[in-house]
């Protein structure tokens, strides 16, 4: 039998591993024991294969439900229905997480985003519900103003006292109308609120489109368009549609009258005339919608003429077309035209030589019949009297020139009735009140705005204006209230002024005493 | 974005007091336009889903037009429709 050579530390070893079986031997039993008594004894440890069996327990799942996945968000769950079986309630499980997926959150992908937002149901509502935010964000009512506690503060813009023409709005465009001429003003007939500007091209910005169009909002104080249209020729003369209140109509430079529709989405026109011989190939100057609601036609005069009228439903070719010649001779170069209240036949235009032509559109005399002369330059503005009211005055027509004056007629007379000389440059244009029947109002190219009211005085008018900074003003329209008066100035801005009462608006007197003006005159 | 778009949120955006500008869609799950860190999304798209079915509860004919929360630090507005809505959140005092 061999004997094991132990060394001192093996001893030691060996003394404590015995005193750890006696202990472990007390708790476990004989069986320990004996096994580590014999490897001492044997020899060297043996070593075999041994068996091993792989066992894998999976966690266990601890089955939760949440409120998301198991009761739809959008519908309200009525109490009884919260008890369904719980089987029904697994086979949902597996259903709900796909939808889940199918709608991720805030994770669609840039181009599915970019689709959507270029879709035009997207666009739609786009523009309906800047235009709404747009007004509510200008609107700053507040209704939490304390007039115990706080100071109040000194009031802006004091109302000059006595004056009587108060500037209520500015309207300019920072795009759209800065550096361009207002060529044209037009107040809707239905809706009193809206203005309607037209715009000549932008020398400073040549990728922009020539012409512009923009529709203004007086009702909201947000300072910008209510809507903008442009087109590829500069604008010269912008109406409402009289009897179709989506429409807008312009007569541009190029002799095109083009059509501009608010129901659609496009600043672009919706239609347009051609550019051929059949209708007009000079800067059209002059567009009106003219008649009654079933029987109107839109009237345009270019500056060789020609004076086309037009159906609305169909601008590929005028219905009708004249050549306006004066004593079978030589065009007239028409800067200008008005059609007398209630009148949709006759009517008179201004020309660039100074006169004044009368014509009329049907009959055996169709085309120009009378001269007016008295002016000496170009006419830039005239106007028929339209006012209603117990005296009938509309056989007046007022005219402005370049001449420095603006000068009244009347139908049956070839001379002026009267010549008003107040103004120290080109008047620009003229406008009667459309509620009082003395009263009308014209702009000069040194930014005067002046209204006459010829019951107090012929000599200088009523009241007076001047505009910040001079500018040429080009424009004037009276609302249709006859309480507002636009200018439109060669910046591109439009200033809407507030007429104070004139005196005696209402009364029977201001009718009288202006036909007695008139007579002896 | 086509340009008009841009043109218009960017109009929105600058105006005076206009701190955020977010569209998001019916559901309200996706946000497709937003201008703010803040997520306002989620919170108001709820919000207005609640005031549109108490408007039409009052009256089945009845429809929310638009929703103007007026805080002491902010004004929110919110304009509904079919499929999207649009939000705006103002400092008015600005």
């Amino acid at each position: 039998m061999k004997r094991l050579e132990c060394d001192s530390s093996t001893v030691a070893c060996c003394a404590w591993v015995a005193r750890v079986l006696v202990i472990v031997s007390a708790l476990r039993g004989p069986a320990v024991s004996l096994k580590v008594c014999s490897a001492f004894r044997r020899g060297p440890l043996k070593l075999g294969m041994a068996k091993i069996t792989h066992v894998d327990f999976p966690p266990k799942e601890t089955v939760s439900y949440t409120k998301e996945t198991q009761t739809p968000v959008t519908t309200q769950q009525k109490e009884g229905e919260n008890s369904e079986p719980m089987l029904e309630i697994q086979m949902e499980k597996p259903d709900q997480k796909e939808e889940e997926e199918e709608a991720p959150p805030q994770e669609l992908t840039e181009e599915e985003k970019l689709q959507i937002l270029h879709s035009s149901e997207f666009i739609t509502f786009f523009d309906h519900s800047t235009r709404i935010v747009e007004r509510a964000l200008s609107q700053h009512v507040d209704v939490f103003f304390d007039y115990s506690g706080r100071e109040m503060e000194e009031k802006e813009g004091e109302i000059q006292a006595g004056a009587k023409l108060f500037l209520n709005r500015q309207f300019v465009d920072e795009r759209w109308s800065k550096h361009r001429v207002v060529t044209c003003l037009d107040w809707s007939p239905q809706y009193p609120e809206l203005l309607v500007a037209s715009y000549n091209n932008n020398e400073e910005a040549p990728h922009e489109p020539d012409g512009v169009a923009l529709v203004w909002n007086m009702k909201y104080k947000k300072n910008t368009p209510e809507y903008v249209f442009h087109c590829q020729s500069a604008v010269m003369s912008a109406a409402f549609a009289r009897f179709h209140p989506n429409l807008v109509v312009g007569g541009t430079y190029s002799g095109q009258i083009v059509l501009w529709d608010n129901r659609s989405n496009k600043r672009t026109p919706v239609q347009r005339t051609p550019l051929s011989a059949a209708a007009h190939t000079h800067p059209v100057y002059c567009v009106n919608v003219v008649g009654t609601q079933n029987a109107h036609n839109l009237i345009s005069i270019s500056t060789d003429g020609k004076m086309c009228s037009w159906s609305l439903d169909m601008l590929s070719q005028p219905q009708d077309s004249l050549e306006l010649v004066f004593k079978q001779s030589k065009a007239v170069a028409v800067t200008s035209m008005s059609f007398p209240l209630g009148d949709v036949n006759n009517f008179v235009v201004g020309s660039e030589d100074g006169s004044v032509y009368m014509a009329c559109r049907h009959g055996s005399k169709a085309g120009i019949s009378e001269m007016f002369e008295g002016h000496h330059g170009p006419i830039t503005g005239i106007d028929c009297h339209t006012a209603t009211g117990p005296v009938d005055f509309s056989h007046l027509f007022v005219t402005s020139s370049f001449d420095w004056t603006v000068k009244l007629w009347s139908t049956k007379n070839n001379k002026p009735l009267y010549s008003f000389e107040d103004n120290s440059d080109y008047v620009y244009d003229v406008m009667w009140s459309p509620t009082h029947p003395a009263l009308f109002a014209c702009v000069d190219g040194v930014g005067h705005l002046d209204l006459w009211n010829l019951n107090n005085d012929t000599e200088v008018p009523t009241a007076s204006t001047t505009v910040e900074g001079n500018p040429a003003l080009n424009r004037v329209r009276w609302a249709h209230s006859g309480k507002e008066i636009a200018v439109g100035d060669s910046d591109g801005q439009i200033l809407v002024y507030d007429v104070g009462e004139v005196s005696g608006l209402k009364c029977l007197g201001m009718w009288t005493s202006f036909l007695w003006k008139c007579t002896p005159i | 974005m086509s340009a008009e778009v841009e043109e218009t949120l960017k109009r929105i955006q600058t105006h005076k007091g206009v701190i955020g500008t977010i569209v998001v869609n019916a559901e309200g799950n996706t946000t497709l336009i937003t201008s703010t860190k803040v997520d306002y999304a989620g919170l108001l798209h709820q919000l207005t889903m609640k005031a549109r079915s108490t408007v039409r509860d009052l009256d089945p004919q009845n429809d929310l037009t638009f929703l103007r929360i007026r805080s002491k630090k902010h004004e929110i507005m919110v304009a509904p429709d079919k499929e999207y809505l649009l939000i705006v959140i103002q400092n008015p005092s600005e």
